[in-house]
């Protein structure tokens, strides 16, 4: 599969900042995690144990904005863990997943109030004063990112630390990761940066690598890209992302002129049965 | 850093099913997306909305094209139609939590968000059916004789209101299904152009049956009428279950499943036989015997369709959470090639 996945481009607009997320440089510390908590006053989840390897929160919520994935690569033969290691890597996959600020953004277009907003950095935001918690955004999402918190009945995801940005620092979980596995910059720079890797990554070796994000996979279908990216080594199921998502509001149009066929089919109907009753 | 109660998270929907046998193709089970959190409430909102519209269409038909003789029918459906989109606004605000949120919703206009048109076209729908419902309470006599309320209402031009109504009728009682299309849920993506249809018929289906029922118990109306509107109803009912089994088929089985197992499927179960095949036979029958038929028998087949009408909308909203919970059918209807 990761094969025929090959590295593209994005529909990034010009001045587009994000992220790049290489996750073959991850080592699951959680830095970026409780970075995000912490700057942006993110309360803790329920304290309990996911049984899913060392992952203590589970998905993206309302109260957490990164989550890191591990993925424990069971050994497809016998079931058991594999004796031989990747190239570069443990058998581990880790990922820290985020919004991915999409240059064509499902929740933004389905925000029936304008609260979500492309930022000046191209950044994709939710103004928490106009917000009325419809909870459309949040099946509206590809990814399913957003999501409404039950102490609010908002919806809240990764903002790009906007504040940050503002006053010209980079995203908390940015600078606290300690392997760089969490890139910041702007988009071009960053999609550059990673074809390199993606290079390096295929001389070295791991020739599943490629990028999650670009045009030819997870921007497909209307999406264009995704401002904040990933490079990966197995196919985006394995990490929980899908393959080729789609930007929902394509749909929007045929659906609205399919109903309208129809009305104009049931009117027809109607018309037919109660015309001239004399 | 206070704990705060975040409420059933994503992992936790995990099926029993997926989680070992899965953890190789997808995240332990985990849900790849968020599924909305549309309850009851918003199936009833999608019911009323439907049977005041297509009551609204009818309304409208009938006073346009019907002449006199439809005049029972014109003003039955122009009453139903207004009660009927009376507790929308409420039950809108009820999902939403607060009143004040539902003017946060007039902002803006956006023509690729169904659910920022759909607060328009409830708004819209509204004043047209409240403009109908008071012009016939006017010529009812309901205003009394002659008051001022009375004399406004009489002067409104009855033709034009009526026409005026149509189109917000016919979308307030289609544009959920659009709605529901226009997200990441596999189950309702995949059948975004079928969704808007099907509530349609839905609607007319629920419609004719509530006035065929009205009219015989509180008439006058004419016979003729009567088996005028079980005539459309039919229609509706049998385009109703074409639809519902071609919504099943093109799924796929993958993302179908909802609809087959569980409770679920039992509800699906109950909506084609009793819902939808029993009214169609009995409607068969009438046509057979000219209508000699036990009332009784015609009563419980509108019960049943009335009935209908809510359980499509309880599945269609409940099947699609089911399937947003299931990773497997979100990757299926996120690879090209398996998409409408
Ligand atoms: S990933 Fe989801 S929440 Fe983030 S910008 Fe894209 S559609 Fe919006
Ligand atoms: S929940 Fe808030 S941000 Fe999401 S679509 Fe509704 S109003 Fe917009």
């Amino acid at each position: 599969m990761a094969a025929d996945l090959r590295v593209g481009t994005t529909g990034a607009r010009p001045g587009a900042m994000g992220f790049l997320t290489d996750t073959t440089l991850c080592i699951g510390c959680k830095a970026c995690e409780v970075a995000c908590k912490q700057w942006n006053q993110l309360p803790m989840d329920n304290f309990g144990f996911t049984g899913m390897s060392y992952d203590n929160t589970g998905d993206l919520g309302a109260t957490t904005w990164r989550h890191v994935a591990f993925i424990e690569r069971i050994d497809d033969h016998t079931g058991r863990r594999p004796v031989k290691l990747q190239p570069f890597q443990s058998n581990w996959l880790m990922l820290s997943d985020v919004c991915k600020h999409c240059v064509y953004a499902g929740c933004m277009e389905a925000c029936p109030t304008g609260a979500i907003i492309r930022t000046e950095f191209d950044t994709v935001v939710i103004q928490q004063d106009i917000c009325n918690g419809c909870g459309y955004c949040v099946p509206a999402c590809p990814f399913g990112v957003p999501e409404l918190s039950l102490t609010d009945r908002k919806a809240h995801k990764c903002t790009l630390c906007y504040d940050r940005l503002k006053d010209g620092l980079e995203p908390a979980c940015a600078k606290a990761c300690p392997t760089d596995a969490i890139q910041f910059g702007p988009v071009p720079q960053l999609m550059e940066r990673a074809r390199k890797r993606v290079e390096e990554l295929h001389q070295q070796g791991v020739t599943s690598a490629y990028i999650y994000g670009d045009r030819a996979v997870g921007g497909t279908g209307g999406i264009e890209g995704l401002n904040a990216f990933f490079i990966l080594t197995a196919p985006p199921e394995v990490y929980n992302l899908p393959a080729q998502p789609e930007l929902p509001q394509r749909r929007v149009l045929p659906a609205f002129l399919s109903t309208a066929a129809a009305a104009l089919a049931l009117g027809l109907a109607a018309w037919r049965a109660l015309r001239g009753v004399k | 850093m206070m704990t705060v109660d975040t409420g059933v998270r994503r992992w936790e929907h995990r099926r029993a099913r997926s989680v070992g046998e899965a953890a190789a193709t997808s995240y332990y089970g985990v849900p790849p997306i968020h599924k909305a959190h549309w309850r009851w409430s918003v199936a009833l909102y999608f019911f009323l909305g439907g049977l005041a519209g297509a009551s609204g269409v009818i309304a409208s038909f009938a006073r346009l094209f019907g002449g006199r003789e439809a005049r029972p029918l014109v003003r039955l459906a122009r009453y139903l139609s207004f009660i009927a989109i009376l507790p929308a606004p409420f039950l809108l605000i009820y999902d939403l939590g607060r009143p004040e949120r539902f003017h946060h919703m007039l902002r803006v206009v956006k023509f690729r968000s169904p659910m920022s048109l759909g607060v328009w076209g409830l708004i819209a729908a509204s004043a047209t059916a409240t403009l109908n419902a008071f012009r016939q309470a006017a010529d009812d006599g309901m205003l009394g004789q002659r008051t001022p309320l009375a004399a406004l209402g009489r002067r409104l031009p009855d033709r034009a209101i009526a026409a005026l109504s149509v189109g917000p009728s016919f979308f307030l009682s289609g544009y959920t299904g659009v709605l529901l299309g226009a997200t990441a849920v596999p189950l309702w993506a995949k059948n975004a152009l079928l969704l808007g249809p099907l509530f349609l018929c839905s609607a007319l289906s629920n419609a004719c049956a509530a006035l065929s029922v009205l009219l015989r118990r509180l008439g006058p109306a004419s016979l003729p009428l009567i088996h005028r509107l079980e005539r459309l109803e039919r229609v509706a009912l049998v385009s109703e279950l074409i639809l519902l089994v071609a919504l099943e088929q093109q799924s796929g089985p993958v993302i179908a499943r909802p609809l087959r197992t569980g409770r679920l499927g039992r509800v699906r179960n109950a909506l084609l036989s009793a819902g939808l095949a029993l009214p169609i036979s009995v409607h068969l029958l009438v046509g057979q015997r000219r209508g000699r038929l036990p009332e009784a028998l015609r009563h419980i087949a509108t019960l049943f369709v009335l009935a209908s009408g809510f359980a499509l909308r309880i599945l269609i909203l409940f099947a699609g959470h089911a399937s947003a919970d299931d990773p497997e059918a979100t990757f299926v209807f996120n690879r090209r090639g398996s998409r409408p």
